[in-house]
């Protein structure tokens, strides 16, 4: 992958994912990346820690988010609202940290000389992350299944023509890197 | 070392052993039709064709039951769903 290829992810055919970005594209990205880091970083914990709670990472203070970007990321796992309320603390803790530990694999990407090879699991990392961003911009912008144009359609001064664009920035890096991760795998 | 009474034993309920229960993904506006394919074949280990039929019921029928087994195990992958940002949810197969 050179310098004058488009920018976004590739696989070569030893089967390599390289990525190649663009400086303003990778401080983009960085900032999203805070972004998300705030938004999914720890409420405050209870005082005093319960020290089994903390070791078999229940967290009995999980609710659902208020955030409606956050109660994406944080789905109910039951239509259930009680059972759901339920497996929240015993599941939410872990995936938030898991959701975090992805956001700063991709970070240390960026850092990175222009173009690098991502291992499996960066690759891995990214996708989940440009998912996660996707979902947070997305729950925001209440996108539906109508296409771009009513973003298309706002003013040029309007931010939630603005944050679209970075939104389908996003979509279509993530589609190409779901085609470089398949590339080769048995159809 | 000791053997608990025999009447202590809990005998786990009939039906709960008999019922499947169920991981249920749900369609949303902002998933990929190739991510959620992709996930489907990663993750459970789905030939193209199966992942891509369930990836079109999903889309198409607003839901789809992607896999069946006990109860730990839907919640298992219930949650490996959530890491993928897929909205899913546990339930007792009807």
């Amino acid at each position: 992958m050179g310098l004058l290829d488009p920018p976004g992810f590739r696989r070569n055919r030893h089967g390599q994912v390289w990525m190649h970005l663009q400086q303003g594209e990778r401080q983009l990205v960085a900032q999203l990346l805070d972004q998300l880091a705030e938004l999914l970083a720890p409420p405050e914990p209870r005082q005093p820690v319960d020290p089994l709670e903390e070791l078999v990472g229940i967290d009995p203070g999980a609710v659902r988010p208020a955030d409606p970007a956050l109660a994406r990321l944080f789905p109910d796992a039951y239509t259930d609202p009680e059972a759901a309320d339920e497996f929240r603390r015993f599941t939410q803790r872990d995936l938030r940290t898991g959701k975090l530990a992805h956001l700063e694999l991709v970070r240390a990407t960026l850092e990175r000389k222009d173009p690098t090879r991502l291992s499996p699991d960066e690759a891995d990392a990214w996708l989940r992350t440009l998912n996660d961003l996707r979902l947070t911009l997305g729950t925001r912008l209440a996108v539906s299944e109508d296409g771009p144009q009513p973003f298309l359609d706002l003013d040029e001064d309007d931010p939630r023509r603005g944050m679209y664009l970075v939104y389908d920035w996003l979509t279509y890096h993530q589609d190409r890197l779901v085609h470089a991760l398949e590339k080769g795998a048995p159809r | 070392m000791s053997v608990a009474p025999v009447e202590d034993v809990e005998v786990a309920d009939r039906s709960e052993v008999e019922t499947p229960w169920v991981c249920i993904v749900w369609n949303d506006p902002v998933n990929l039709m190739s991510y959620v394919t992709y996930v489907f074949m990663t993750y459970f280990g789905y030939p193209r064709d199966k992942a891509e039929q369930l990836m079109l019921e999903v889309h198409q029928e607003g839901r789809a039951i992607v896999a069946s087994g006990n109860r730990d195990a839907m919640e298992r992958d219930v949650t490996a769903m959530h890491s993928y940002g897929l909205w899913a949810t546990v339930s007792r197969s009807q």
